[in-house]
């Protein structure tokens, strides 16, 4: 005769492999693995080529009294990296030529236009930007630029400098980022590595949101219809939500690798590495990126899944259940409030101590992993913190479901759900 | 005969509420036993006390001659009176899945699942949704979810409840032969016919206690004989007050006498015979269940 332990995990494992199997071959599984990537691939992609094109496509003109000041400024501008695709320069300013302008960008043939006039006592002249649109922002950063090189060269000339040399002291200084990584400098490219994180962690964040709710929502269900009346009399309700819990996890750790293998698929394309995308790396994600992913992904999915499950224990119907959802989602929104903080500061006090509460741990101590490697002491006690912490939630929740799962109809008042808690 | 399952004086309480209070009862192996008692005795406490989902609060649970162990479910097959069935589940894998929860291998599983389906004339079935079967299949396949790992002890939470007359009478004949071939079988209901047709002991409990029990064989002897049933052609002879008669009722096609305590029922019909009447029924009857739970019930309530 088998031992009870040995009851207990096979018949979780049979429970697991149930949840496992009836959540792989939903049609929702797939749509959801096929969709979610070509969505976030679209989303990421867009953002990209929109920030790419949105000065390239712009048109400006530069107008000033003085045509010679106006073909500078624009001359400068020209020069930008991410100069608009075309430049006009207007003189002299007459109040026809003005009206025409503004006509013009009414008309949105133009983006808008730069205006210099001259300012009295100064040699500096006061520069109005009009434009369209007031989130025409891509711009306003290069036409100052444009303009203080502008005014500087024309100030070395003015006091002799010959125009080789001016052009030597104004070329621009490419600088580079590198980051320190267990005390050693490694280059890196900040805007990529941030994406890399974006996307990682919303996978996070959608993956342990969605499976998380979705071990509430199969608790409501199994319980509306009586299924556990039947497993009751043969299983223990801890072996019911260890095989849960483990069912839903594995269902969406296969999800998450068939996107890392289609990434890779992807990447394997000539078209992927036409654009520089080569893998992971080419996204700034670092091996070990994947592995904390991997690891917070795990000890994430198991503590909202048990606060989940134990919700889900204490509901009545799934219409309940979703008044209760934000408690669920809560403590991920924040995290992901706080993301370009955190990866601005990865090693400030907030960030630190967010990074060691359970609940944000999974995203916040993420985050900060992609900004700058944390020392190994808080990585390894933000473990410890959430697993201790998982232990708990499990072990409450295992109790509430050992009473909930029988109790049907009225939701239970706090004080009740506590006296069950007393009673289990 | 040694006893296949055996409560000593177990109680449960929810909150203040008493379910079940110091209730005590031995169920003979291989015999049927009814549980019998109106809505919110305890029944469906004591039969999840005896198979695990909820602990008494104080008594002890023993089955199969052992101290409660989870490890003995396994030989034990439940049917909850809220019958429950993964919905969007393959009948088959279902029956597998719960076949395998109770210690079955995929294989045997499949066999008996397939063998029992053909049994209850339900084969088409097992590759369809449960969703997609009528009431009366899914009660048949929650039966044999119930009896697929060929448990010792079968406990039913009110089985007849919402059972078409076809499927009752093939579920009276599957537990008549589960019986036969030597399981214990116990029962929850409210209909009295069906023990009295079926159970070899029976407990009527009440306030989570047990007001009356034991086999039918004794309960009936502590009752005595003393109700008659009388047709005859023609005009009824008056009988009042003659060989013992208390009281006579007057049916459609019969009547219906009730003698006094220690009246001989024979020295009835000889009377009878010989005063010329001419006799087409005549039947000295077992006080019924329902009479019996009366009495006992209504003296308790009186009391």
């Amino acid at each position: 005769m088998r031992s009870e332990g040995a009851l207990l995990l096979e018949q979780a494992w049979l429970v697991a492999a149930r949840e496992y199997r009836e959540r792989v071959r939903s049609r929702a599984f797939v749509l959801v693995t096929i969709l979610t990537p070509l969505f976030l691939g679209a989303l990421l992609g867009g953002s990209v080529l929109l920030a790419l094109h949105s000065s390239a496509s712009q048109r400006v003109a530069i107008v000033a009294e003085n045509r010679v000041e106006a073909s500078a400024v624009a001359a400068e501008l020209r020069a930008e990296e991410h100069a608009p695709k075309s430049i006009e320069v207007v003189s002299p300013a007459t109040p026809a030529a003005l009206a025409t302008l503004n006509h013009r960008v009414e008309a949105k043939d133009l983006n808008g236009y730069l205006l210099l006039r001259p300012q009295p006592g100064t040699a500096i002249a006061r520069a109005t930007y009009i434009s369209g649109s007031s989130t025409d922002i891509g711009s306003g950063a290069l036409l100052e630029a444009a303009l203080g090189r502008a005014s500087t060269r024309a100030a070395m000339l003015e006091r002799g400098i010959p125009e080789a040399e001016a052009g030597r002291l104004l070329r621009k200084v490419p600088v580079a980022t590198e980051q320190l990584r267990n005390g050693a400098a490694v280059a890196s490219d900040s805007q990529r590595s941030f994406l890399g994180a974006y996307a990682l962690v919303m996978l996070l964040y959608v993956v342990v949101t969605v499976y998380g709710m979705n071990v509430a929502r199969s608790v409501v269900q199994e319980k509306t219809s009586r299924i556990y009346e039947v497993l009751l009399a043969t299983a223990r309700a801890d072996s019911l939500m260890l095989g849960k819990l483990l069912g839903v996890g594995a269902a969406g750790l296969t999800q998450i690798a068939i996107w890392f293998v289609l990434l890779g698929a992807v990447a394997g394309t000539s078209l992927a590495s036409r654009y520089g995308f080569t893998g992971l790396g080419s996204l700034g994600i670092r091996p070990e990126q994947v592995v904390f992913f991997l690891l917070y992904f795990v000890l994430g999915f198991l503590f909202y899944s048990g606060v989940s499950a134990g919700m889900g224990a204490l509901m009545g119907a799934e219409q309940e259940l979703q008044q209760f959802s934000f408690i669920l989602v809560a403590p991920l929104l924040i995290s992901i409030l706080m993301m370009s903080y955190v990866l601005a500061n990865p090693g400030g006090t907030t960030a630190v101590v967010m990074s060691l509460i359970p609940p944000f741990t999974p995203i916040i101590m993420y985050l900060r992993i992609c900004a700058q490697q944390p020392p190994a002491w808080q990585l390894a006690l933000s473990v410890v913190l959430l697993v201790a912490a998982i232990t708990l939630v499990i072990w409450l929740a295992a109790r509430i479901y050992r009473v909930g799962i029988l109790m049907y109809g009225k939701r239970p008042t706090l004080p009740e759900a506590f006296r069950w808690l007393r009673a289990s | 005969m040694p006893a296949t399952v055996e409560l000593d004086r177990i109680s449960k309480h929810y909150g203040s509420k008493v379910a079940v209070e110091a209730l005590s009862l031995r169920i003979a192996s291989g015999t049927m036993f009814g549980l019998l008692g109106p809505n919110g005795a305890g029944k469906t406490s004591s039969l999840r006390m005896m198979t695990g989902i909820t602990l008494p609060d104080s008594g002890t649970v023993s089955l199969f001659g052992r101290p409660f162990a989870r490890t003995s479910l396994r030989h034990v097959g439940y049917l909850p009176e809220e019958r429950g069935l993964y919905r969007k589940m393959v009948v088959r894998d279902q029956l597998i899945f719960l076949g395998r929860m109770h210690g079955l291998s995929r294989a045997d599983a499949g066999t008996r699942a397939l063998r029992w389906a053909t049994r209850l004339q339900i084969a088409d079935s097992l590759d369809k949704k449960t969703d997609e079967l009528s009431k009366g299949m899914q009660q048949k396949i929650q039966f044999i979810a119930t009896l697929l790992h060929e448990p010792e002890l079968i406990i039913m939470d009110e089985p007849f409840s919402g059972l078409d007359p076809v499927n009752a009478i093939l579920l009276e004949d599957t537990l008549l032969q589960l019986k036969r071939e030597g399981r214990s079988i116990l029962f929850s209901t409210h209909r009295m016919d069906q023990v009295e047709k079926l159970c070899d002991a029976i407990a009527l409990i009440d306030r989570g206690r047990v007001v009356l029990g034991g086999t039918m064989r004794e309960l009936k002897s502590r009752y005595p004989r003393e109700r008659v049933l009388l047709a005859v052609d023609g005009q009824t002879p008056r009988l009042d007050g003659c060989f013992g008669v208390v009281e006579s009722r007057q049916f459609a096609g019969h009547t219906e006498l009730r003698l006094a305590p220690g009246a001989d029922p024979q020295r009835l019909l000889h009377s009878l015979v010989e005063g010329g009447a001419s006799i087409t029924h005549w039947e000295v009857r077992e006080p019924s269940l329902e009479e019996i739970f009366i009495r006992t019930v209504g003296g308790e309530a009186d009391a």
